[in-house]
This record gives C-alpha cells, sequence and structure tokens, in this order.
C-alpha cells in the first residue's frame, strides 16, 4: 500500500517500497528506490540515481540526488545513497557524485536539519548529526556519531573524525581527528566530546587514555611527527592510538592545531 | 519545441524562446523573457522584469527576479538580467533592481551554488562562481571570474575586482582590488589567486608584475594615495598595473586591507 497525493508526481517506473507516502506536489523521478515506510515531504524532489531506505523522512521542499555543483561533471549517471530511518529537514540539498568516487552516501540515522547541503561524493557515515544550514564541498567524510553545529563551511576534501563535535559558524579546512570537540576562531582542539562519548557509553577510563594521547599530540609542545613517536612509545599502537594514528596518517589536508 | 508540464503556471504575456523546459509547478509571471533551450526546474517562481538569455539552467525552488529587499523600493518596474549559460542551483534567489539602477545584471557563464543571494542593482560578471549561501547585499559589484567561497556575507555597496577570490568563513566590509586571494576572519589580503590565474592562461610574469605591484599597495609604509602613486610611476603602460589603480581609483568603500 502506497499513499501518494494526487498532486503529487511520480514516475511510474520509480521502486517503491511497502507503505511509503508521498505528501503534496512532491515529485520522484524515474531511476529512483525508495525504502518501506518513508516519508516523502510536501514539495520536495527526488532526482534520478537516488537510492532512499527505509523509514526514512524527507521533509518540505528537499532536494535529494541532484546533479552537483562540479564544473568537471558532465551528466555521468552516478548515484545518492540514503540509508535508513535518516531525517532530512526542510530545504535540505543531497547532490549526487561524480565520476571520482560515482556516488555520495548518507548513513544509517542521519539527522540533518533544515539548509544542509551535502556535497558530491561526500561520505556521511552513521549517526551523524548535523545542524542548521552547514554547507560542506565535495568529497568531504564525515565518520560516525559526529555531530556538527549550525553554519558550519567544511573544505572539500576534508574529513571529520568519529565521535567528533564541531561547534557552529566555525569553518573546516583541515582534518578533525576522532573523539575531540574542535572550535574557536581558528578551528582547534578545545577538549574531547566527553559528554558525546560518555552518551555513547565510552568508560572514564578510556577519557582519561583519549585525553593523555591528545594532550602528546596538541599541547606537548612537539610538532605531529614527534608526538606520534611519543603516542606510540608511550601508548602502544592498538586500540584508541592506532586509530587516531591511522586517522593522522591518512590525511591530505593536515590536522588541526 | 518547448516541453512545458501541464501544472506549471506560465503568463500568457512572458515571451518564451524554443526548445525550453519548465517542470513542474513552477510559476512564470508576465513580462518576463527567456531565450531558446533554458531549463527551469520545479518549483521555480520567475517574476515579472526576468530577461534571461539562452541555455541558462534554473534549479529546484529558485526566485528570479523577485521584488528587492529594499524599504525605498515602491514597486517601481524593473530589470533582472541573466547572461547565457549561467547556473542557478537550488534555493538561490535573485532579486530585481530598484529605481537607482534600474537592474540587476548576472553575466554569462556564471554558477550560482545552492542558497546564495544576489541582491537588487547587483552586477555579477561573466564565469563568477558563487559557492553555497553567499549573501550578496545591494549594489554589489563583481568584476569578471570572481570566486566567492561559501557562506561569505558581502556588504552592500562592495566591489570585487576579477579574477579574485575570496576564503570561507570570511566577511567582505571594503572593496577587494582585482587577482587577489583574500580570507581570514576579519578579511585581509592574503597574497594572488595565483591558482586561479595560472588556469587561466597567466603567464609568470604577468602574475610576477602583480605580485609586484601589490608589494608596494601592501607591503610597503606607503598609505593607498602614495603607493598608487608610485605604481604609476614605476609601472608606466603597464596594463595590470593600470587595472589595480583603475579599481582603486573607483573604490568607494575603501581597499582590502592587510
Amino acid at each position: 500500500m502506497v499513499n501518494i497525493h494526487p498532486t503529487a508526481i511520480v514516475s511510474p517506473k520509480a521502486k517503491l517500497g511497502e507503505n511509503v507516502t508521498v505528501a503534496p506536489m512532491a515529485i520522484i523521478h524515474d531511476d529512483v528506490e525508495i525504502g518501506d515506510n518513508t516519508f516523502i515531504g510536501p514539495r520536495s524532489v527526488i532526482y534520478d540515481y537516488a537510492r532512499i531506505g527505509s523509514r526514512v523522512r524527507i521533509y518540505h521542499s528537499a532536494s535529494i540526488s541532484h546533479v552537483c555543483q562540479d564544473l568537471k561533471f558532465k551528466g555521468e549517471i552516478t548515484y545518492c545513497y540514503i540509508g535508513d530511518n535518516s531525517i532530512l529537514h526542510e530545504y535540505v540539498t543531497v547532490h549526487r557524485g561524480t565520476e571520482a568516487s560515482g556516488k555520495t552516501i548518507v548513513g544509517k540515522n542521519a539527522y540533518l536539519m533544515a539548509y544542509t547541503h551535502i556535497a558530491h561524493d561526500c561520505v556521511l557515515e552513521d549517526n551523524i548529526t548535523i545542524a542548521n544550514c552547514t554547507q560542506m564541498g565535495g568529497h568531504v567524510l564525515i565518520q560516525r556519531n559526529a555531530v556538527i553545529g549550525g553554519l558550519v563551511k567544511i573544505h572539500q576534501f576534508c574529513r571529520i573524525g568519529k565521535f567528533c563535535m564541531i561547534q557552529g559558524s566555525r569553518k573546516v579546512i583541515k582534518d578533525v581527528p576522532p573523539f575531540i570537540l574542535a572550535g574557536g576562531r581558528e578551528l582547534s582542539y578545545e577538549g574531547l566530546n566527553s559528554v558525546g562519548l560518555r552518551r555513547n557509553g565510552f568508560l572514564a577510563e578510556d577519557l582519561t587514555m583519549l585525553k593523555s594521547i591528545y594532550h602528546c599530540l596538541f599541547h606537548s609542545g612537539l610538532n605531529v611527527t614527534q608526538a606520534k613517536e611519543k603516542i606510540k612509545f608511550e601508548y602502544g599502537n592498538e586500540g584508541f592510538t592506532k586509530e587516531i594514528i591511522d586517522f593522522i596518517n591518512t590525511s591530505q589536508r593536515g590536522i588541526i592545531s | 519545441m518547448n516541453q512545458i508540464h501541464p501544472t506549471a503556471i506560465i503568463s500568457d504575456s512572458a515571451k518564451l524562446g524554443d526548445n525550453i523546459t519548465v517542470e513542474p509547478f513552477t510559476i512564470i509571471k508576465e513580462n518576463v523573457e527567456i531565450g531558446d533551450g533554458c531549463f527551469i526546474g520545479p518549483n521555480v517562481v520567475i517574476y515579472e522584469g526576468a530577461r534571461l538569455g539562452r541555455n541558462i539552467k534554473i534549479y529546484q525552488g529558485a526566485a528570479v527576479s523577485h521584488i528587492p529587499q529594499h524599504i525605498k523600493y515602491a514597486g517601481e518596474e524593473t530589470l533582472c538580467i541573466i547572461g547565457d549559460n549561467t547556473v542557478i542551483h537550488e534555493f538561490a534567489t535573485v532579486h530585481r533592481g530598484t529605481k537607482e539602477t534600474g537592474k540587476t545584471e548576472i553575466g554569462k557563464n556564471v554558477l550560482m551554488m545552492a542558497y546564495s543571494h544576489v541582491a537588487h542593482d547587483c552586477r555579477i560578471g561573466d564565469k563568477c562562481i558563487l559557492a553555497n549561501a553567499v549573501q550578496l547585499g545591494g549594489f554589489t559589484e563583481l568584476d569578471e571570474w570572481v570566486i566567492v567561497g561559501g557562506a561569505v556575507p558581502v556588504h552592500q555597496f562592495c566591489k570585487i575586482g576579477k579574477h579574485a577570490m575570496i576564503g570561507t568563513g570570511s566577511g567582505v566590509g571594503k572593496d577587494v582590488p582585482p587577482y587577489v586571494l583574500a580570507a581570514d576572519y576579519p578579511i585581509k589580503y592574503e597574497g594572488i589567486n595565483i591558482v586561479g590565474l595560472r588556469r587561466r592562461g597567466f603567464t609568470s610574469d604577468q602574475i610576477e608584475t602583480i605580485k609586484k605591484v601589490y608589494h608596494i599597495l601592501y607591503d610597503s609604509s606607503l598609505n593607498v594615495t602614495q603607493a598608487t602613486e608610485k605604481i604609476v610611476s614605476e609601472f608606466p603602460g603597464e596594463p595590470l598595473a593600470k587595472d589595480i589603480v583603475d579599481f582603486i581609483d573607483r573604490s568607494k568603500r575603501g581597499i582590502l586591507g592587510k
């Protein structure tokens, strides 16, 4: 049973799951797949090559899988995936990928508030929250459980580590390593995202460990290479240490200070 | 042959060229002219006074030629002119002019990304890029090839010279001279837009000249008037220096600081 308002325009080629609701004046293009129990709000448009999961809620005027703003894009077939249980608020825009990666991915349980823009080839892992009007360039990676404040500008190709929190109104032009709270005029380490970590079941000793690692990285007066050596020497190269060092080692844009 | 969706509402007096696509729920008002090959996405509204060139793409929810956000605007008939091949992304807004200049003008091959706003009486040169959520105040002038980074507000009456690039996270409150990279908060001169200039075929000699000119303007202890005089005397007949000096001469809000 699919519940489509008579003023909505749904392509007969689109594959809609069970119990999908399409509100008035929404438009669903041809090559679209939508999972069960998903809600497509009024005036929202789902363009070709969207792959939307189950129980997703897409609100008023959102634009999903639109062609991207990359000048190199030549109309190639690329995809836009939205994971199960995600919520996309009013005027959110999610663009599909370019030939570089072929897809834009929003993971499960994402919460994207009004006016958020997810650009081409971005990957948002599961459980991401993004507040109003945050704008990102292409190829951005946001790892799981990160929380991004409102009006944040994220430069293309930046990466934000898991369980991070970014203060509102900031600009992200370098990679933000996992587990931390980043803020300040020039985005920098402001401590661990302690509240977020505790809520996600991290223990007091985990927080102490992470704090010492980041103290070594940001507050010991060492440069990044020296700090990495010291961290490996003092805390071994497994668990949190390995995750953080791997993140730093794979960083293309450098990490924040 | 135009493809107009039956749910679109188009005024009988709107003048449409050939090969135009109008998607569902879009509204086109009277006194609008649209050139050949344009694509008008869904839920777009094109208001009175719009003059669209050819092969323009306007995507979902955009508002073109809407009435200005200007207290003195009293309903006068003004225009909003958009050049060929320009692309306007989702939810972008372009307002028409007031009686001051009579028109808002966007050049050819401009890219306006999602949520960006061009206010009344603005003049945007060819090949400019406005990234997401850029907000221009009224009477703003952008010369050609300007790139404005994401979510940057530009104060009314500001001018940005050609080939300049504005970094994200800043805000433009003074005039930004040509060829410059301006960024940070508060905004300041950060050098020359070298990547942009190279991509557009400027030679190393030309870039070197621009660097020398800005070295005088920004790195010496001279004030702007003295620096301008020195530039004129040291680079006689040099077109790049002339561009920069001319821009400084027509600046009303003062030049970007260092």
